[in-house]
Protein backbone atom coordinates (compact mmCIF):
# COMPACT_ATOMS: atom_id res chain seq x y z
CA UNK A 1 0.00 0.00 0.00
CA UNK A 2 1.16 3.44 -0.86
CA UNK A 3 2.15 6.14 1.88
CA UNK A 4 2.41 9.88 1.70
CA UNK A 5 5.48 10.59 3.70
CA UNK A 6 6.28 14.63 4.27
CA UNK A 7 9.75 14.63 2.61
CA UNK A 8 12.26 14.92 4.71
CA UNK A 9 14.20 18.19 5.04
CA UNK A 10 18.12 17.28 4.71
CA UNK A 11 17.02 13.55 4.21
CA UNK A 12 17.75 12.64 0.60
CA UNK A 13 14.89 11.63 -1.70
CA UNK A 14 16.64 8.37 -2.99
CA UNK A 15 19.31 7.04 -1.54
CA UNK A 16 20.69 3.45 -2.72
CA UNK A 17 23.09 1.59 -0.38
CA UNK A 18 25.22 -1.00 -1.78
CA UNK A 19 22.53 -2.01 -3.60
CA UNK A 20 22.24 -5.59 -5.55
CA UNK A 21 20.03 -7.45 -7.67
CA UNK A 22 20.32 -11.27 -8.82
CA UNK A 23 17.62 -12.48 -10.89
CA UNK A 24 17.32 -16.36 -11.35
CA UNK A 25 15.08 -17.67 -14.20
CA UNK A 26 13.14 -21.01 -14.32
CA UNK A 27 16.11 -23.03 -15.90
CA UNK A 28 18.02 -22.01 -12.69
CA UNK A 29 20.07 -19.27 -14.32
CA UNK A 30 21.10 -16.69 -12.66
CA UNK A 31 21.36 -12.55 -13.87
CA UNK A 32 23.57 -10.04 -12.20
CA UNK A 33 21.49 -7.17 -13.12
CA UNK A 34 22.92 -4.72 -10.43
CA UNK A 35 26.22 -5.14 -8.29
CA UNK A 36 26.70 -3.06 -5.59
CA UNK A 37 25.28 0.34 -6.48
CA UNK A 38 25.29 3.13 -4.48
CA UNK A 39 24.33 7.09 -4.91
CA UNK A 40 22.06 9.68 -3.61
CA UNK A 41 19.52 12.36 -5.34
CA UNK A 42 19.18 14.88 -3.50
CA UNK A 43 15.52 16.53 -2.98
CA UNK A 44 14.73 18.31 -6.14
CA UNK A 45 17.94 17.11 -8.52
CA UNK A 46 17.65 16.14 -11.99
CA UNK A 47 19.67 13.18 -12.65
CA UNK A 48 20.15 11.01 -15.58
CA UNK A 49 21.37 7.38 -15.66
CA UNK A 50 23.21 6.88 -18.69
CA UNK A 51 24.26 3.02 -19.82
CA UNK A 52 24.08 0.49 -22.14
CA UNK A 53 21.55 -1.75 -22.83
CA UNK A 54 20.72 -4.47 -20.62
CA UNK A 55 23.37 -2.91 -17.86
CA UNK A 56 20.50 -3.45 -15.34
CA UNK A 57 18.66 0.61 -15.91
CA UNK A 58 14.99 -0.30 -15.72
CA UNK A 59 15.83 -2.60 -12.55
CA UNK A 60 17.16 0.11 -10.92
CA UNK A 61 13.89 2.30 -11.37
CA UNK A 62 11.96 -0.76 -10.52
CA UNK A 63 13.23 -0.94 -7.42
CA UNK A 64 12.76 2.59 -6.49
CA UNK A 65 9.34 2.47 -7.76
CA UNK A 66 8.84 -0.69 -5.10
CA UNK A 67 8.05 -3.07 -8.12
CA UNK A 68 10.82 -4.78 -7.12
CA UNK A 69 12.61 -5.93 -4.01
CA UNK A 70 16.48 -6.03 -4.55
CA UNK A 71 18.40 -9.46 -3.32
CA UNK A 72 20.99 -7.04 -1.83
CA UNK A 73 21.25 -3.70 0.26
CA UNK A 74 18.89 -1.49 0.99
CA UNK A 75 16.97 1.31 -1.20
CA UNK A 76 15.82 5.02 0.58
CA UNK A 77 13.08 7.14 -0.18
CA UNK A 78 13.01 9.96 2.16
CA UNK A 79 15.54 7.90 4.52
CA UNK A 80 13.16 5.39 4.75
CA UNK A 81 13.27 1.74 3.13
CA UNK A 82 11.28 1.10 0.27
CA UNK A 83 8.62 -1.41 1.09
CA UNK A 84 6.14 -1.00 -1.93
CA UNK A 85 4.63 1.18 -4.09
CA UNK A 86 4.81 4.81 -2.92
CA UNK A 87 2.00 7.81 -3.79
CA UNK A 88 4.51 10.39 -4.04
CA UNK A 89 5.94 8.55 -6.83
CA UNK A 90 5.48 9.26 -10.36
CA UNK A 91 6.35 6.89 -13.15
CA UNK A 92 7.38 6.92 -17.06
CA UNK A 93 7.34 3.45 -18.40
CA UNK A 94 10.03 2.73 -21.47
CA UNK A 95 6.83 1.30 -23.36
CA UNK A 96 3.66 3.54 -22.89
CA UNK A 97 1.80 1.00 -21.53
CA UNK A 98 -1.77 2.95 -22.58
CA UNK A 99 -4.75 0.89 -21.84
CA UNK A 100 -6.39 0.53 -25.61
CA UNK A 101 -9.70 0.78 -24.19
CA UNK A 102 -9.55 3.85 -22.76
CA UNK A 103 -9.81 7.05 -24.25
CA UNK A 104 -7.04 9.17 -24.28
CA UNK A 105 -8.21 11.67 -21.41
CA UNK A 106 -9.11 8.69 -19.90
CA UNK A 107 -5.68 7.26 -19.86
CA UNK A 108 -4.88 10.04 -18.01
CA UNK A 109 -6.76 10.02 -14.99
CA UNK A 110 -6.19 6.19 -14.92
CA UNK A 111 -4.02 6.37 -11.82
CA UNK A 112 -7.08 8.34 -9.84
CA UNK A 113 -9.45 6.00 -11.15
CA UNK A 114 -7.98 2.87 -10.43
CA UNK A 115 -6.62 4.13 -6.80
CA UNK A 116 -9.66 5.56 -5.73
CA UNK A 117 -12.59 4.28 -7.96
CA UNK A 118 -13.54 8.08 -8.80
CA UNK A 119 -12.08 11.00 -10.80
CA UNK A 120 -12.34 14.30 -9.44
CA UNK A 121 -13.29 17.41 -11.49
CA UNK A 122 -10.13 19.23 -10.56
CA UNK A 123 -8.12 15.95 -12.03
CA UNK A 124 -10.05 16.26 -15.03
CA UNK A 125 -9.72 19.70 -15.47
CA UNK A 126 -5.47 18.89 -14.75
CA UNK A 127 -5.52 16.14 -17.31
CA UNK A 128 -7.03 18.52 -20.13
CA UNK A 129 -3.55 21.03 -19.01
CA UNK A 130 -1.33 17.97 -19.20
CA UNK A 131 -2.80 17.08 -22.57
CA UNK A 132 -2.47 20.68 -23.71
CA UNK A 133 0.61 21.12 -22.31
CA UNK A 134 2.62 17.57 -24.23
CA UNK A 135 0.71 19.09 -27.62
CA UNK A 136 -2.08 16.32 -27.37
CA UNK A 137 -5.16 18.53 -26.68
CA UNK A 138 -6.95 17.58 -29.39
CA UNK A 139 -6.73 13.67 -29.21
CA UNK A 140 -7.95 13.77 -25.65
CA UNK A 141 -11.17 11.86 -27.01
CA UNK A 142 -8.95 9.26 -29.10
CA UNK A 143 -8.12 5.42 -28.42
CA UNK A 144 -4.80 4.86 -28.04
CA UNK A 145 -4.22 2.96 -30.78
CA UNK A 146 -4.92 6.19 -33.23
CA UNK A 147 -1.96 7.57 -32.01
CA UNK A 148 1.80 7.42 -33.15
CA UNK A 149 4.28 6.16 -30.94
CA UNK A 150 6.04 9.37 -29.53
CA UNK A 151 1.96 10.64 -28.82
CA UNK A 152 1.39 7.68 -26.95
CA UNK A 153 4.69 7.96 -24.84
CA UNK A 154 3.18 11.94 -24.01
CA UNK A 155 -0.04 10.54 -22.95
CA UNK A 156 2.15 8.23 -20.35
CA UNK A 157 4.22 10.66 -19.52
CA UNK A 158 1.17 13.46 -19.16
CA UNK A 159 -0.80 10.35 -16.82
CA UNK A 160 3.00 10.61 -14.53
CA UNK A 161 2.31 14.10 -13.96
CA UNK A 162 -1.60 13.68 -12.97
CA UNK A 163 -0.73 13.82 -8.99
CA UNK A 164 2.21 15.95 -9.08
CA UNK A 165 4.13 13.49 -7.88
CA UNK A 166 7.37 14.49 -5.98
CA UNK A 167 9.36 12.00 -7.43
CA UNK A 168 9.63 11.25 -10.60
CA UNK A 169 11.17 8.32 -12.56
CA UNK A 170 11.54 8.25 -16.22
CA UNK A 171 12.53 5.12 -18.15
CA UNK A 172 14.14 6.68 -21.65
CA UNK A 173 10.98 8.34 -22.31
CA UNK A 174 11.76 10.55 -25.61
CA UNK A 175 13.70 7.29 -26.97
CA UNK A 176 10.08 6.97 -29.34
CA UNK A 177 10.24 10.56 -30.59
CA UNK A 178 11.61 11.90 -33.21
CA UNK A 179 14.20 14.47 -33.10
CA UNK A 180 12.51 17.65 -33.42
CA UNK A 181 9.51 16.72 -31.01
CA UNK A 182 12.32 15.25 -28.46
CA UNK A 183 14.24 18.28 -28.21
CA UNK A 184 10.28 20.15 -27.64
CA UNK A 185 9.75 17.52 -24.85
CA UNK A 186 13.14 18.25 -23.34
CA UNK A 187 13.03 21.98 -22.53
CA UNK A 188 8.85 21.05 -21.95
CA UNK A 189 10.29 18.80 -18.64
CA UNK A 190 12.97 21.23 -17.90
CA UNK A 191 9.65 23.74 -17.50
CA UNK A 192 7.93 21.73 -15.61
CA UNK A 193 10.45 20.94 -13.36
CA UNK A 194 11.41 24.44 -12.98
CA UNK A 195 7.80 25.54 -12.67
CA UNK A 196 6.87 22.27 -9.48
CA UNK A 197 10.38 21.34 -8.39
CA UNK A 198 10.52 17.19 -8.50
CA UNK A 199 13.33 15.20 -7.87
CA UNK A 200 13.64 13.72 -10.86
CA UNK A 201 15.67 9.97 -12.36
CA UNK A 202 15.73 10.34 -16.25
CA UNK A 203 16.89 6.96 -17.87
CA UNK A 204 17.95 7.93 -21.66
CA UNK A 205 20.70 6.10 -24.30
CA UNK A 206 21.49 9.79 -25.68
CA UNK A 207 24.66 11.53 -24.12
CA UNK A 208 23.24 14.91 -25.09
CA UNK A 209 19.65 14.48 -23.94
CA UNK A 210 21.33 13.66 -20.08
CA UNK A 211 23.76 17.02 -20.65
CA UNK A 212 20.73 19.38 -21.79
CA UNK A 213 18.47 18.09 -18.94
CA UNK A 214 20.62 16.66 -15.88
CA UNK A 215 22.13 17.99 -12.71
CA UNK A 216 24.46 15.36 -12.62
CA UNK A 217 24.76 12.01 -15.01
CA UNK A 218 25.23 8.53 -13.36
CA UNK A 219 27.11 6.87 -15.66
CA UNK A 220 26.59 2.86 -15.88
CA UNK A 221 28.98 -0.41 -16.89
CA UNK A 222 27.82 -3.26 -19.01
CA UNK A 223 26.41 -6.22 -16.84
CA UNK A 224 26.21 -6.08 -14.60
CA UNK A 225 25.59 -3.07 -13.88
CA UNK A 226 27.72 -0.96 -11.65
CA UNK A 227 27.98 2.64 -11.12
CA UNK A 228 30.90 3.72 -13.14
CA UNK A 229 31.46 7.33 -12.60
CA UNK A 230 28.91 10.22 -11.57
CA UNK A 231 29.16 13.18 -13.46
CA UNK A 232 28.42 16.59 -12.28
CA UNK A 233 27.00 18.53 -15.35
CA UNK A 234 27.48 22.53 -14.24
CA UNK A 235 26.18 24.05 -17.44
CA UNK A 236 23.89 26.89 -16.46
CA UNK A 237 20.53 27.08 -16.06
CA UNK A 238 18.06 27.75 -17.33
CA UNK A 239 19.08 25.36 -20.12
CA UNK A 240 18.22 26.28 -23.54
CA UNK A 241 19.48 25.62 -27.26
CA UNK A 242 22.60 27.85 -26.76
CA UNK A 243 23.50 25.21 -24.09
CA UNK A 244 23.90 22.41 -26.52
CA UNK A 245 26.69 25.08 -28.57
CA UNK A 246 28.59 25.52 -25.63
CA UNK A 247 32.35 24.18 -25.24
CA UNK A 248 31.76 22.77 -21.80
CA UNK A 249 28.97 20.45 -23.31
CA UNK A 250 31.09 19.05 -25.90
CA UNK A 251 33.90 18.12 -23.37
CA UNK A 252 31.59 16.43 -21.03
CA UNK A 253 29.67 14.60 -24.04
CA UNK A 254 33.17 13.49 -24.99
CA UNK A 255 34.16 12.54 -21.82
CA UNK A 256 31.08 10.50 -21.06
CA UNK A 257 31.45 8.53 -24.73
CA UNK A 258 34.92 8.00 -23.29
CA UNK A 259 32.86 6.48 -20.15
CA UNK A 260 30.62 4.57 -21.93
CA UNK A 261 32.46 2.64 -24.75
CA UNK A 262 35.71 2.00 -22.24
CA UNK A 263 36.72 -1.75 -22.46
CA UNK A 264 35.29 -3.43 -18.96
CA UNK A 265 38.65 -4.65 -18.39
CA UNK A 266 39.80 -1.01 -17.79
CA UNK A 267 37.08 0.02 -14.79
CA UNK B 1 -24.48 1.40 -65.94
CA UNK B 2 -22.69 -1.58 -66.12
CA UNK B 3 -21.20 -0.85 -62.65
CA UNK B 4 -24.50 -0.23 -60.93
CA UNK B 5 -25.33 -3.85 -62.24
CA UNK B 6 -22.28 -5.07 -61.15
CA UNK B 7 -22.49 -3.83 -57.89
CA UNK B 8 -25.50 -4.89 -57.21
CA UNK B 9 -24.69 -8.17 -57.84
CA UNK B 10 -22.14 -8.01 -55.54
CA UNK B 11 -24.08 -6.94 -52.86
CA UNK B 12 -27.04 -9.92 -54.05
CA UNK B 13 -24.76 -12.56 -54.50
CA UNK B 14 -24.77 -14.34 -51.33
CA UNK B 15 -28.96 -14.47 -51.53
CA UNK B 16 -28.51 -15.36 -55.54
CA UNK B 17 -26.58 -18.06 -54.25
CA UNK B 18 -29.13 -19.03 -52.02
CA UNK B 19 -32.03 -19.16 -54.23
CA UNK B 20 -29.74 -21.02 -57.05
CA UNK B 21 -29.15 -23.65 -54.54
CA UNK B 22 -32.73 -24.30 -53.73
CA UNK B 23 -33.86 -24.30 -57.16
CA UNK B 24 -31.41 -26.74 -57.74
CA UNK B 25 -32.43 -28.73 -54.70
CA UNK B 26 -36.39 -28.87 -55.77
CA UNK B 27 -35.36 -29.83 -59.23
CA UNK B 28 -32.92 -32.56 -58.45
CA UNK B 29 -35.68 -33.58 -56.18
CA UNK B 30 -38.48 -34.00 -58.78
CA UNK B 31 -35.67 -35.21 -61.20
CA UNK B 32 -34.78 -38.11 -59.52
CA UNK B 33 -38.07 -38.25 -57.79
CA UNK B 34 -36.36 -39.11 -54.11
CA UNK B 35 -39.39 -39.93 -51.96
CA UNK B 36 -40.12 -37.30 -49.69
CA UNK B 37 -39.34 -39.18 -46.17
CA UNK B 38 -35.87 -39.65 -47.45
CA UNK B 39 -35.80 -35.99 -48.88
CA UNK B 40 -38.21 -33.24 -48.91
CA UNK B 41 -38.03 -30.51 -51.41
CA UNK B 42 -37.83 -27.10 -50.40
CA UNK B 43 -41.50 -26.06 -51.53
CA UNK B 44 -42.02 -28.97 -49.47
CA UNK B 45 -40.89 -28.24 -46.33
CA UNK B 46 -42.60 -24.92 -46.98
CA UNK B 47 -45.69 -26.14 -47.27
CA UNK B 48 -45.56 -28.74 -43.90
CA UNK B 49 -44.67 -25.69 -41.97
CA UNK B 50 -47.88 -23.83 -42.69
CA UNK B 51 -49.73 -27.04 -42.12
CA UNK B 52 -48.81 -26.82 -38.00
CA UNK B 53 -50.65 -23.96 -36.49
CA UNK B 54 -48.61 -20.92 -35.26
CA UNK B 55 -49.31 -21.84 -31.71
CA UNK B 56 -47.43 -24.69 -31.81
CA UNK B 57 -44.43 -23.22 -33.49
CA UNK B 58 -44.57 -20.37 -31.13
CA UNK B 59 -44.55 -23.23 -27.74
CA UNK B 60 -41.76 -24.98 -29.53
CA UNK B 61 -39.24 -22.34 -29.91
CA UNK B 62 -40.42 -20.68 -27.03
CA UNK B 63 -39.70 -23.56 -24.96
CA UNK B 64 -35.66 -24.14 -26.92
CA UNK B 65 -34.94 -20.52 -26.51
CA UNK B 66 -36.17 -20.77 -22.69
CA UNK B 67 -33.95 -23.41 -21.65
CA UNK B 68 -30.63 -22.25 -23.95
CA UNK B 69 -30.92 -19.00 -22.22
CA UNK B 70 -31.06 -20.26 -18.90
CA UNK B 71 -28.28 -22.69 -19.75
CA UNK B 72 -26.25 -20.06 -21.34
CA UNK B 73 -26.86 -17.09 -18.59
CA UNK B 74 -26.10 -19.97 -15.65
CA UNK B 75 -22.74 -20.89 -17.97
CA UNK B 76 -21.75 -17.39 -17.91
CA UNK B 77 -22.59 -16.16 -14.62
CA UNK B 78 -20.81 -19.32 -13.30
CA UNK B 79 -17.75 -19.49 -15.93
CA UNK B 80 -16.59 -15.74 -16.00
CA UNK B 81 -16.29 -15.34 -12.42
CA UNK B 82 -14.37 -19.20 -12.02
CA UNK B 83 -12.00 -17.94 -15.10
CA UNK B 84 -10.94 -14.44 -12.66
CA UNK B 85 -10.78 -17.31 -10.00
CA UNK B 86 -8.25 -19.50 -11.94
CA UNK B 87 -6.27 -16.95 -13.66
CA UNK B 88 -5.34 -15.25 -10.48
CA UNK B 89 -4.92 -18.47 -8.31
CA UNK B 90 -1.90 -21.01 -9.41
CA UNK B 91 -3.34 -23.12 -6.58
CA UNK B 92 -6.95 -22.94 -7.59
CA UNK B 93 -6.19 -23.37 -11.51
CA UNK B 94 -4.01 -26.30 -10.32
CA UNK B 95 -6.70 -28.26 -8.26
CA UNK B 96 -9.49 -27.16 -10.65
CA UNK B 97 -8.32 -27.61 -14.41
CA UNK B 98 -8.17 -31.35 -14.69
CA UNK B 99 -11.50 -31.80 -13.35
CA UNK B 100 -13.09 -29.28 -15.46
CA UNK B 101 -10.95 -30.90 -18.88
CA UNK B 102 -12.25 -34.19 -17.83
CA UNK B 103 -16.26 -32.75 -18.29
CA UNK B 104 -14.97 -31.27 -21.33
CA UNK B 105 -13.95 -34.83 -22.24
CA UNK B 106 -17.23 -36.04 -21.62
CA UNK B 107 -19.56 -36.42 -24.27
CA UNK B 108 -22.05 -34.46 -22.99
CA UNK B 109 -25.17 -36.42 -25.12
CA UNK B 110 -23.96 -39.67 -23.48
CA UNK B 111 -24.23 -38.06 -19.94
CA UNK B 112 -27.42 -36.36 -20.86
CA UNK B 113 -29.94 -39.59 -20.17
CA UNK B 114 -28.32 -39.75 -16.36
CA UNK B 115 -29.08 -36.41 -15.48
CA UNK B 116 -32.79 -36.45 -16.47
CA UNK B 117 -32.52 -39.38 -14.79
CA UNK B 118 -31.36 -37.58 -11.67
CA UNK B 119 -33.22 -34.25 -12.33
CA UNK B 120 -36.69 -35.78 -13.13
CA UNK B 121 -38.96 -34.22 -16.01
CA UNK B 122 -39.16 -30.18 -16.38
CA UNK B 123 -36.53 -28.17 -17.49
CA UNK B 124 -34.23 -28.13 -14.82
CA UNK B 125 -32.23 -31.17 -16.75
CA UNK B 126 -32.12 -29.23 -20.11
CA UNK B 127 -30.87 -26.58 -18.43
CA UNK B 128 -28.13 -28.70 -17.15
CA UNK B 129 -27.38 -30.34 -19.57
CA UNK B 130 -27.05 -27.08 -21.74
CA UNK B 131 -24.88 -25.32 -19.35
CA UNK B 132 -22.74 -27.98 -19.38
CA UNK B 133 -22.15 -27.52 -22.96
CA UNK B 134 -21.33 -24.19 -22.89
CA UNK B 135 -19.50 -23.77 -20.18
CA UNK B 136 -16.13 -24.85 -20.68
CA UNK B 137 -15.49 -22.75 -23.84
CA UNK B 138 -16.40 -19.39 -21.73
CA UNK B 139 -14.26 -20.33 -19.07
CA UNK B 140 -11.28 -21.40 -21.18
CA UNK B 141 -11.23 -18.56 -23.34
CA UNK B 142 -12.08 -15.74 -20.22
CA UNK B 143 -8.75 -17.55 -18.43
CA UNK B 144 -6.36 -17.55 -21.93
CA UNK B 145 -7.73 -13.74 -21.95
CA UNK B 146 -7.00 -12.82 -18.22
CA UNK B 147 -3.85 -14.46 -18.86
CA UNK B 148 -2.56 -12.90 -21.95
CA UNK B 149 -2.65 -9.48 -20.22
CA UNK B 150 0.60 -7.44 -20.82
CA UNK B 151 2.75 -7.97 -17.79
CA UNK B 152 3.58 -4.21 -18.41
CA UNK B 153 -0.24 -3.51 -17.85
CA UNK B 154 0.02 -5.08 -14.55
CA UNK B 155 2.96 -3.81 -13.40
CA UNK B 156 1.30 -0.31 -13.78
CA UNK B 157 -1.60 -1.48 -11.67
CA UNK B 158 0.94 -2.51 -9.11
CA UNK B 159 3.19 0.64 -8.85
CA UNK B 160 -0.31 2.34 -8.43
CA UNK B 161 -0.64 0.53 -5.31
CA UNK B 162 -4.49 -0.60 -6.24
CA UNK B 163 -5.14 -4.07 -4.92
CA UNK B 164 -5.51 -7.38 -6.69
CA UNK B 165 -9.47 -7.03 -7.57
CA UNK B 166 -8.83 -3.56 -9.07
CA UNK B 167 -6.33 -4.90 -11.17
CA UNK B 168 -9.02 -7.33 -12.57
CA UNK B 169 -11.55 -5.28 -13.01
CA UNK B 170 -9.96 -1.91 -14.13
CA UNK B 171 -6.94 -3.98 -16.33
CA UNK B 172 -7.61 -7.97 -16.65
CA UNK B 173 -11.38 -7.83 -17.68
CA UNK B 174 -11.51 -5.20 -20.26
CA UNK B 175 -8.26 -6.80 -21.46
CA UNK B 176 -10.24 -9.55 -21.75
CA UNK B 177 -13.13 -8.89 -23.63
CA UNK B 178 -12.36 -9.35 -27.12
CA UNK B 179 -11.84 -13.34 -25.73
CA UNK B 180 -15.31 -13.20 -23.78
CA UNK B 181 -16.94 -12.29 -26.78
CA UNK B 182 -15.50 -14.41 -29.34
CA UNK B 183 -16.54 -17.47 -26.57
CA UNK B 184 -19.85 -15.77 -26.21
CA UNK B 185 -20.45 -15.83 -29.75
CA UNK B 186 -19.68 -19.65 -29.97
CA UNK B 187 -21.28 -20.51 -26.21
CA UNK B 188 -24.57 -19.08 -27.57
CA UNK B 189 -24.46 -21.39 -30.82
CA UNK B 190 -23.53 -23.88 -28.35
CA UNK B 191 -26.74 -23.94 -25.94
CA UNK B 192 -29.34 -24.25 -28.85
CA UNK B 193 -27.38 -27.40 -29.37
CA UNK B 194 -27.49 -28.19 -26.07
CA UNK B 195 -31.16 -27.55 -25.58
CA UNK B 196 -32.11 -30.04 -28.46
CA UNK B 197 -29.54 -32.78 -27.42
CA UNK B 198 -31.73 -32.44 -24.43
CA UNK B 199 -34.93 -32.51 -25.65
CA UNK B 200 -33.87 -35.14 -27.94
CA UNK B 201 -33.42 -37.15 -24.42
CA UNK B 202 -36.73 -36.00 -22.74
CA UNK B 203 -38.96 -33.29 -23.37
CA UNK B 204 -42.70 -32.92 -24.13
CA UNK B 205 -41.96 -30.02 -26.16
CA UNK B 206 -38.89 -27.69 -27.92
CA UNK B 207 -37.84 -27.86 -31.51
CA UNK B 208 -35.65 -30.61 -30.68
CA UNK B 209 -38.44 -32.85 -29.46
CA UNK B 210 -40.41 -31.78 -32.59
CA UNK B 211 -38.06 -33.31 -34.63
CA UNK B 212 -37.37 -36.31 -32.82
CA UNK B 213 -41.27 -36.55 -32.87
CA UNK B 214 -41.58 -35.64 -36.90
CA UNK B 215 -39.06 -37.92 -37.65
CA UNK B 216 -40.54 -40.59 -35.61
CA UNK B 217 -43.86 -40.56 -37.54
CA UNK B 218 -42.07 -40.00 -40.68
CA UNK B 219 -43.33 -36.04 -41.21
CA UNK B 220 -39.41 -35.61 -42.63
CA UNK B 221 -40.86 -32.48 -44.26
CA UNK B 222 -41.98 -30.84 -40.90
CA UNK B 223 -38.75 -31.55 -39.34
CA UNK B 224 -37.00 -29.84 -42.10
CA UNK B 225 -38.90 -27.08 -41.53
CA UNK B 226 -38.12 -27.19 -37.35
CA UNK B 227 -34.57 -27.43 -38.64
CA UNK B 228 -34.84 -24.09 -40.39
CA UNK B 229 -36.51 -22.56 -37.45
CA UNK B 230 -33.78 -24.10 -35.37
CA UNK B 231 -30.78 -22.33 -37.71
CA UNK B 232 -32.61 -19.18 -37.82
CA UNK B 233 -32.24 -19.03 -33.97
CA UNK B 234 -28.89 -19.50 -33.80
CA UNK B 235 -28.26 -17.07 -36.39
CA UNK B 236 -30.08 -14.92 -34.31
CA UNK B 237 -28.42 -15.20 -31.39
CA UNK B 238 -25.60 -15.50 -32.69
CA UNK B 239 -25.78 -11.64 -34.34
CA UNK B 240 -27.42 -10.22 -31.14
CA UNK B 241 -24.47 -11.04 -29.20
CA UNK B 242 -22.31 -9.83 -31.86
CA UNK B 243 -24.27 -6.74 -31.93
CA UNK B 244 -24.20 -6.49 -27.97
CA UNK B 245 -20.20 -6.51 -29.02
CA UNK B 246 -20.32 -3.44 -30.97
CA UNK B 247 -22.72 -1.38 -28.87
CA UNK B 248 -21.27 -1.67 -25.60
CA UNK B 249 -17.28 -2.53 -26.74
CA UNK B 250 -16.72 -0.81 -29.98
CA UNK B 251 -12.80 -1.27 -29.19
CA UNK B 252 -12.91 -4.52 -28.71
CA UNK B 253 -13.52 -5.74 -32.29
CA UNK B 254 -11.03 -5.53 -35.06
CA UNK B 255 -10.01 -2.48 -36.88
CA UNK B 256 -11.72 -3.30 -39.75
CA UNK B 257 -14.97 -3.75 -37.84
CA UNK B 258 -15.05 -0.71 -35.95
N1 LIG C 1 12.20 -9.91 -14.14
C1 LIG C 1 13.39 -10.31 -14.63
N2 LIG C 1 13.74 -11.62 -14.60
C2 LIG C 1 14.93 -12.04 -15.07
N3 LIG C 1 15.85 -11.23 -15.62
C3 LIG C 1 15.57 -9.92 -15.69
C4 LIG C 1 14.32 -9.39 -15.22
N4 LIG C 1 14.32 -8.04 -15.42
C5 LIG C 1 15.51 -7.76 -15.99
N5 LIG C 1 16.26 -8.88 -16.16
C6 LIG C 1 17.62 -8.93 -16.71
O1 LIG C 1 18.41 -7.98 -16.04
C7 LIG C 1 19.25 -7.29 -16.92
C8 LIG C 1 19.00 -5.80 -16.85
O2 LIG C 1 17.75 -5.51 -17.40
P1 LIG C 1 17.17 -4.02 -17.47
O3 LIG C 1 17.13 -3.47 -16.11
O4 LIG C 1 15.88 -4.06 -18.21
O5 LIG C 1 18.26 -3.26 -18.35
P2 LIG C 1 18.21 -1.88 -19.15
O6 LIG C 1 16.95 -1.18 -18.75
O7 LIG C 1 19.43 -1.15 -18.76
O8 LIG C 1 18.23 -2.21 -20.60
C9 LIG C 1 19.00 -7.87 -18.29
O9 LIG C 1 19.99 -8.85 -18.55
C10 LIG C 1 17.66 -8.51 -18.17
O10 LIG C 1 17.54 -9.61 -19.03
MG1 LIG D 1 15.35 -0.54 -19.88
Amino acid sequence: MSTRLEPGGERPAIRFDRVGQVFTSSDGSRVTALDDVSFTLRRHEFVAVIGPSGCGKSTLLRIIAGLVKPTHGQAEIYGLPVAGPREEVGIVFQQPTLLPWLRVRDNVTFPMKHKHGRVSATEKARAEELLEMVGLRDFAHKRPDELSGGMQQRVGIARALLHDPDILLMDEPFSALDALTRDEMSFELLRIWAERPKTVLFITHSIPEALLLADRILVMSARPGRVREIIDVGLARPRSMQTLSEPRFHDLANQIRAQVFRPEALA
Amino acid sequence: MRRTLLNALDRGAPLIAALLLLLIWEAACRLTKVPAYLLPTPSAIVHSAFQVPLSSWLDHTWATLRVSLQGYALAVLIGIPLAVALANSRLLSRALYPQLVIIQSTPIVAVAPIIVVVLGAGDAPRVVITFLITFFPIVVSTVTGLLATPPAMMELSRSLGAGRLRAVRDIQLPFAVPYIFSALRISVTLAIIGAVVAEFVAAENGLGFFIAFSTSFFKVPQAFAALVVLVSLSLALFQLVALTQRLLFPWSLPKTEQ
